[in-house]
């Protein structure tokens, strides 16, 4: 593991801020330690076995070519050149070092050495393409806001091989639109996405995480004023000994907010999904619909899915709703695509990419779609070494 | 002339509970054949043990089909030999289109014969011709396979899939089921229109009803596993009238 303190000392000098105040949250984050699993919030994911696992996955460029995307490329922990577009003000990094209440977000603010500090105005054509690659440990504190009525699609490409702690600030204005995709393929990464949503702003988050020995992916939303709406969906593909945790706090703050949230976790061999979604709806905040759930199909009995929705409600006209299921591989349907000429493998390819499909279905933009199908495409052909046919 | 299908004292069950106990039948190319039966007669039995259904262990007898004993092949080669299953419940696979499930399985069975499968542009236009006749529109085609189809829709989704495939015998498990009289009608219309001298079917069916639509060669009457009685189509005019109580009790007593 990580040792913080000498590593802190190594890459001070070059550090950005407050670096006396950057010594505090490290500190801070020593005497707390990585979380364990007696943190109720990390009772499924225990870090540092997880870390201590090889990531044996590979890595496949995603083809987002056909986008013309803007590109912010952070190789091992350094931005190599800052977008440039109208409608995107690229701020230098800077960190105030800002101790925080948790022991990763305080690592965080203690060694974060780069991020993309980004402010969108008006409607974003391009996707804005966020790359995380390298071989070296990294953490990372990005800031993206997007102005009142602002358009954007930000896509957090994750393609390290080694630790990644990310934390992601992300601020919506008024009535701003943001599509938030992630891609995990490999590595241990611990994120932090701190997203928050002013009146009539929304979000629309989708997850793919495909491989890595720990994918921790931990979303705080908070719905600030009325209008707001959030759209959480994550996929996970997982085999070997892959590890994926979504969780996720989900404040509605204000009246007339919304949100939707889905997880769908194909788990092969001693692959692990985690799922917990907490939802939150305070007193004065009436009419809040918020809708949770979860779906896992197992394709091996040594994988395991643990799902942990919750709400806790304080408003009394709400609609609420979570629902779980979990189950195999669908016998009746391996049949019924069989005796249409399917060969089995085929037949196994063709459920799994559909159930996959369904989270994927959540993006609009369909090049940015079909992108991720030629990545699960690929995946799914490896795992059950059929070629697609479809 | 060699039988399209020769199933001779068949005996299968599931779980070791029997439920086909000697059944025999022989279609002939291009014949129409109805299979009534009271519920638990095996009807259903049938159709999954003829198409590889997992589970169901046949303990004796031959199904021939083509000359080729069924038994030992699995589901897709049952497929690629010309065999079709008419799903009574036809399955919803969310996130996989009515196209691209069509263009995988047509594919795969033009493979599966060592045939070229078929490029896009020609799969696309046989995929709309063949919905158009059965008046479903293209929308259809783009939606999730059977997910939030009617019981109308789905079943002519089963024939859409069938004149796709083309298959030498066709196996249609109460294919009248849920089906209002329109919805009925065209789907019966879809069948007829399939009917050619080289091709088989086996209708399944609990009523009489769906036979005033597509008028069968021979009519079987299934009970405890077997077939007990066959005829022409006045059978099935007959059993509509006094039911299927005289079968269920010779079989009871035999």
């Amino acid at each position: 593991m990580l040792d913080a303190q000498s590593y802190f000392d190594r890459i001070s000098g070059d550090l950005s801020g407050d670096v006396k105040a950057r010594a505090v949250a490290l500190a801070a984050a020593e005497a707390a330690g990585l979380p364990t699993r007696r943190q109720e919030a990390w009772h499924y994911t225990d870090v540092a076995r997880l870390l201590s696992k090889a990531t044996h996955d590979t890595l496949h460029n995603i083809d987002f070519a056909p986008l013309n995307p803007l590109m912010a490329v952070f190789d091992n922990g350094r931005l190599l050149a800052a977008p440039q577009a109208s409608g995107v003000a690229v701020s230098p990094f800077h960190h105030d070092g800002a101790t925080a209440d948790n022991a990763v977000l305080n690592y965080n603010a203690a060694l974060a050495q780069d991020g993309l500090t980004a402010e969108i105005s008006g409607d974003l054509a391009q996707p804005l393409i966020v790359t995380t690659q390298g071989d070296a440990p990294v953490h990372l504190h990005h800031k993206i806001t997007l102005a009142p009525q602002a358009k954007a699609v930000l896509v957090d490409n994750h393609m390290s091989r080694d630790y990644t702690n990310a934390r992601f600030d992300i601020a919506l204005g008024a009535g701003a639109e943001l599509t938030l995709i992630r891609v995990q393929q490999a590595g241990h990464q611990i994120g932090t996405s701190e997203i928050m949503l002013a009146e009539g702003a929304q979000i629309k988050t989708v997850a793919l995480v495909t491989g890595g020995a720990l994918a921790r992916h931990e979303a705080n939303v908070a719905f600030t004023a009325r209008g707001a709406h959030a759209e959480l969906h994550s996929a996970v593909l997982g085999r070997g000994e892959n590890h994926a945790d979504f969780t996720y706090l989900i404040d509605h703050q204000a009246a007339d907010t919304s949100s939707n949230t889905s997880a769908y976790n194909v788990l092969d061999a001693a692959a692990r999904g985690v799922f917990q979604g907490k939802i939150i709806v305070r007193k004065d905040a009436q009419h809040v619909d918020a809708q949770m759930q979860t779906r896992a199909m197992m394709l091996s009995e040594g994988a395991e899915m643990d799902a942990k929705p919750e709400l806790e409600i304080y408003a009394d006209d709400v609609a609420c709703a979570h629902g779980s299921a979990i189950g195999e591989l669908d016998k009746d349907a391996l049949f019924f695509l069989r005796s249409r000429g399917l060969g089995e493998a085929s037949a196994r390819y063709l459920l799994v990419a559909g159930f996959i499909e369904q989270v994927l279905a959540h993006i609009d933009n369909d090049a940015m779609a079909d992108a991720l199908r030629a990545l699960v495409a690929q995946k799914i052909a490896a795992q059950f070494s059929v070629q697609g046919d479809a | 002339m060699s039988a399209l299908l020769n199933i001779d004292n068949l005996q299968a069950g599931i779980d070791g509970t029997p439920i086909l106990n000697g059944l025999s039948l022989s279609i002939q190319p291009g014949e129409v054949h109805a299979i009534m039966g009271p519920n638990g007669s095996g009807k259903s039995t049938l159709s999954y043990v003829l198409s590889g259904k997992d589970g169901y262990e046949v303990s004796g007898g031959d199904m021939m089909f083509e000359g080729q004993s069924l038994a030992d092949m699995a589901p897709e080669e049952r497929a690629i030999a010309g065999l079709f299953l008419a799903f009574q419940y036809p399955l919803e696979i969310p996130g996989v289109t009515n196209m691209t499930f069509l263009k995988t399985s047509l594919n795969a069975i033009l493979r599966g014969r060592g045939e070229d499968e078929m490029d896009a542009a020609s799969f696309l236009r046989l995929a709309r011709e063949k919905s158009r006749a059965l008046g479903m529109n293209d929308e259809m085609l783009k939606r999730q396979l059977n997910v939030g189809f009617s019981g109308g829709e789905k079943k002519r989704n089963e024939i859409l899939q069938m004149a796709m495939l083309e298959p030498k015998l066709a196996i249609l498990d109460e294919t009248d089921s849920g089906l209002d009289i329109d919805a009925l009608k065209t789907v019966a219309e879809g069948l007829n229109a399939l009917r050619a001298p080289d091709r088989g079917m086996l209708v399944i069916t609990h009523y009489q009803r769906l036979l005033d639509f597509i008028k069968p060669d021979v009519v079987h009457v299934m009970a405890a596993g077997r077939i007990v009685k066959s005829g022409g189509p006045e059978l099935a005019l007959e059993l509509e009238k006094s039911g299927y109580a005289e079968y269920v009790g010779e079989t009871v007593n035999a």
